[in-house]
């Protein structure tokens, strides 16, 4: 009946041995930093290296800047983001706060039809607005039939088509940004906000929006800064005069003449990114990327100065208090029900562009014409015993399949090892190695194809399964990093320190303790991780040999080539996938709710 | 409903630590001595424990005292070795163990937020020691059912964590401290997240179980009360340093400094200037001209000085008497058993008193004038 023995070291060596020192957390993240090394830095390094090789260094450049195409689409580019961003914003605004508002399953509701399109492929989404906007899509029969067309126009090719499909492609990510700011609000603020005279549209104002606006600002920069890189959709449902900076890059990538002018066009798109998050970082910290607060950096305690800082009175409050008062009094004498049924209608509008396609789509599939038609004039499973009679399109599957699930398990491989690494360590400049992890979430994807595209060339790793896996898990690694950190960084320290203080090794913690705590996110993450590899188009297209063909490729060949009613099936296939998905994670997911 | 059914079973007396125990002698442990020796931890720049000394013997329980960010979670985080100490050493029976990694040290500990694994029943969560330990199942089986009995959580034995009220996760998690019978048990402010009545029927469980099972146990709290009541010795802490060690009774009525005299119980710091000294025997003048006297071993010769009065020394009359002061009533509350009178004396000073109600008075009048008085041996001095 006595303590265990206790097992002690000679006293007064200073030194930390060599044994301790490996076992320092820091060392976890040295195989995803290795992995994206070699696979993402050193690739994108040469991609500047080569962009400058021609009989001057700034040739190159100098070409993209004289030749009115280039620099016209690169104004375009950032004119239709921009306005992409704008949208996004309105609408995304009302939503979050719905979401926020409602109970129950309405709030379920709302929640599902956000998220369920954010893990479903851009491809298939944009695929789900030509069936919507075509000629004889819903849309065209509608207002034929109500009289408001005299015969079916032309919906798609145009600026309106482009704007419309990114907007509903990128609002998931808006909503979600902004709806984690909200949810993080105290319930009592809008109740004290209230009791302290103000109305529904004052406290919004007043309270709301100005707590809120760091989570609106990150999301419009996430969204401004992936609509720059946007390649699938305006090439989909876009003129010729909506020709987007990613495109002019895959159409060159064609032609081998033009090695150096290619990377010099990568280049560009790849710095104007980079400036932007690099701006926004500065003002809004870099954390907007991975949607997080802060990391604890080591030595957090004496940062303490920005307390008590004297609180400066920025223009925006300026503005707000000249402006907005006069506004809001004038304001709150419209009743108080016209701020609620705003943002309800608001809210209706956002949910049926997202969900409509989906459903038209999966109509569509069940048709038994040879064409795309809505409503079908009849229907049968014709074309889904064509998919899975069909050998090519079943290959393609196999391929993609086994792609996603060795990408997925490098990705949480290296990424829950990094995740680990960050949470635990105590190293300075932790925010930077977690930049350098995230970052490949804003390089646009058209961008990191190119700077592989020479590495696979030169390595043979073209056209493999295996090479095509670890592109994908560069991607998939900041999914994986930022969802495992998340769980980690909620598990309770004294959990940890309980099973240690009673006699668990470090091993044993991890075993008994922590693994269980992030096993959710640790499932979470790999369906994911999985999801993004699965559904990777663009990387796809430049790595991708002859021999190997994958399911958003084949995807991608016939959404160019033929609307038939395959693509439908696909589609709905995918979609049933993602739901089956996130039904089979919920008992999972739901389990650490119920555990506080 | 079960925990406040349970009645206290005894009167805890501070000024008594020696009480019988209860317990049959094969549960008893023979506790560790702590020995804390200039340990020093650095934030960053700021020092959170700085150069701090403490000795703790056998079987002792010891109280770590202070406001946050004192140092006492701190100080308790590096003798359970989840923190390294940057300078010092700390001994347990004179063996140094600040390098010995926390799972080897063989320390119970129980937690602000319980800390109970969440993946496991109550049962597993009290065996989880003896399996670490490597103990063979029987007896595991045995201790646990033992254990659970003394923390009475028996018939929770097979519930989840998440099933039961937070004063029954706390006996869960006093359970798995003791199951192993350790030498020392580390307490980091366990009754915190409980509510008033809970706390005060867990403070006396734990002093009995401290008396049964004979380990030393080192308490954080930053609630003076609690550390009065159930402390053999308390530590009192401050800006990471360690300000005042001594019994309940020392540190309530000897405390060396106005933040120990403070911080520890009610109290009335008087400024006033030295008169007279004859040996122990002091003739104090206050501000306003009043002059009482005052009986201190640490009694001074001359100057200024300032006095402790505890609110519950000082009587109050209707009448003036020698060595009182008159004082004008600012407030009056009715607390039950006694009074708590503020009053202001001539030039402002603040007066704080509680007074019992045996004479059934009631309140005295707002504004009115009363005359305080104490007794020469009610009053300490503070340098």
């Amino acid at each position: 009946m006595s303590a265990p023995a206790l097992d002690l070291p000679a006293a007064g060596s200073r030194a930390v041995p060599f044994s301790q020192r490996l076992r320092n957390p820091i060392w976890l993240l040295a195989p995803a930093v290795i992995f994206l090394s070699f696979i993402y830095l050193v690739p994108l390094i040469d991609l500047i290296r080569i962009s400058f090789n021609g009989s001057t260094p700034w040739i190159h450049f100098e070409r993209v800047f004289s030749l009115p195409l280039y620099w016209d689409s690169l104004v375009r580019t950032m004119g239709i983001s921009v306005t992409v961003a704008i949208l996004c914003c309105i609408f995304g605004y009302p939503t979050a706060l719905m979401i926020h508002r409602t109970r129950g399953w309405v709030q379920v509701f709302v929640a599902t039809t956000i998220i369920l399109p954010y893990f479903i492929a851009i491809l298939i989404r944009t695929y789900s607005w030509m069936v919507l906007l075509g000629r004889n899509g819903p849309i065209n029969k509608l207002a034929v039939a109500l009289g408001i067309f005299d015969e079916p126009m032309q919906l798609l090719f145009n600026r309106g088509a482009v704007l419309l499909g990114m907007t509903a492609v990128l609002l998931p990510i808006m909503v979600l940004s902004i709806y984690s700011s909200v949810a993080r609000l105290d319930s009592g603020l809008t109740r004290a906000a209230a009791a302290s005279g103000a109305g529904p549209i004052a406290t919004f104002w007043r309270v709301l929006l100005p707590l809120t606006l760091p989570g609106a600002g990150a999301g419009f920069l996430l969204v401004f800064v992936m609509g720059l890189g946007f390649f699938i959709t305006p090439t989909l449902l876009g003129g010729p005069g909506d020709q987007m900076f990613a495109m002019h890059i895959t159409q060159q990538a064609n032609f081998v003449t033009s090695e150096g002018f290619l990377q010099a066009l990568g280049v560009v798109l790849l710095v104007i990114t980079l400036v932007v998050v690099g701006v926004a970082g500065r003002f809004l910290g870099f954390e907007f990327l991975w949607g997080g607060g802060k990391l604890a950096e080591a030595h957090e305690s004496k940062s303490r100065s920005g307390a008590s800082a004297p609180h400066r009175r920025t223009a925006g409050m300026v503005v707000a208090d000249t402006l907005g008062w006069p506004i809001l009094r004038a304001l709150s004498k419209l009743p108080g029900s016209v701020g609620r049924v705003t943002v309800s209608a608001m809210t209706i509008f956002v949910i049926a562009t997202l969900i409509v396609p989906i459903v038209a789509v999966a109509i569509i599939s069940f048709s038994h014409a040879s064409y795309m038609t809505f409503p079908p004039p009849s229907y049968s499973l014709r074309w889904y015993e064509e998919f899975f009679t069909d050998s090519a399109w079943i290959e393609a599957f196999l391929n993609s399949l086994s792609i996603a699930v060795i990408s997925a398990v490098m990705a949480v491989a290296l990424g829950a090892s990094a995740a680990m690494g960050i949470v635990r360590s105590k190293i300075v400049g932790k925010t930077l190695i977690m930049l350098l992890i995230v970052s490949p979430v804003i390089v646009p994807p058209v961008v990191l194809g190119l700077s592989l595209y020479g590495l696979y060339l030169r390595t043979g790793l073209d056209g493999t399964i295996g090479g095509l896996a670890a592109a994908h898990a560069i991607g998939g690694l900041p999914i994986v990093v930022v969802i495992v950190s998340a769980s980690l960084q909620s598990v309770s320290r004294d959990l940890e320190r309980a099973a240690a203080v009673h006699g668990a090794s470090p091993m044993t913690v991890f075993r008994m303790v922590t693994l269980p705590a992030i096993a959710p996110g640790l499932a979470a993450a790999t369906f994911f991780a999985f999801l993004h590899s699965f559904d990777e188009l663009v990387l796809t297209l430049f790595l991708t040999g002859p021999r190997l063909q994958t399911l958003p490729l084949r995807l991608w060949a016939d959404v160019n080539y033929q609307l038939n009613p395959v693509l439908a099936v696909v589609s709905t296939l995918e979609v049933l996938l993602v739901i089956g998905g996130i039904i089979l994670a919920r008992p999972v997911l739901a389990r650490p709710q119920r555990a506080q | 409903m079960e925990d406040s059914a349970r009645a206290p079973q005894g009167w805890a007396d501070a000024s008594a630590p020696a009480r019988p125990a209860a317990s049959s002698p094969a549960n008893q442990t023979i506790g560790s001595s702590v020995d804390v020796r200039s340990v020093t931890k650095y934030y960053g720049h700021f020092r959170a424990a700085d150069d701090i000394s403490l000795s703790v013997s056998p079987g002792e329980f010891i109280t770590l005292l202070g406001p946050s960010g004192s140092g006492k979670t701190t100080l308790l985080n590096l003798v359970a070795g989840f923190q390294k100490i940057d300078a010092g050493e700390i001994l347990v029976d004179g063996k140094p163990i600040h390098h010995v990694p926390t799972h080897k040290r063989g320390f119970g500990m129980v937690f602000q937020g319980y800390a109970l694994f969440p993946n496991m029943t109550v049962t597993q969560n009290v065996a989880f020691p003896l399996r670490m330990a490597g103990v063979d199942r029987q007896t595991a089986e045995r201790r646990v059912a033992e254990t659970l009995e003394i923390m009475r959580m028996s018939d929770h034995a097979h519930k989840a964590p998440s099933q039961m009220s937070g004063g029954q996760q706390q006996r869960v998690a006093i359970a798995r401290a003791i199951v192993m019978r350790p030498k020392v048990v580390l307490m980091d402010e366990p009754l915190s997240a409980l509510d008033r009545r809970l706390r005060e029927s867990i403070q006396i469980e734990i002093r009995d179980l401290h008396q049964t099972l004979g380990s030393t146990i080192l308490f954080v709290t930053h609630d003076q009360g609690e550390a009065l009541t159930m402390s053999d010795r308390i530590a009192v802490l401050n800006a990471g340093h360690i300000v005042q060690v001594g019994t309940p009774v020392e540190i309530y009525r000897h405390p060396v400094d106005r933040f120990v005299a403070s911080f520890v119980g009610e109290s009335n710091l008087i400024e006033a200037e030295v008169m007279q000294k004859r040996g122990d025997m002091m003739t104090l003048r206050n501000r306003a001209g009043y002059t009482f006297s005052a009986r201190s071993r640490n009694a001074i010769d001359v100057g200024k000085a300032t006095v402790l009065v505890r609110p519950e020394r000082i009587t109050i009359s209707n009448e003036a008497g020698k060595n009182s002061i008159p004082v004008t009533v600012t407030s009056a509350l009715f607390l039950g058993e006694i009074l708590r009178i503020e009053a202001e004396m001539e030039g402002g000073e603040k007066l704080l008193i509680r007074c019992s109600d045996s004479a059934h008075r009631g309140l005295p009048a707002i504004g009115g004038t009363l005359h305080a008085s104490w007794g020469a041996d009610d009053c300490w001095m503070l340098s």
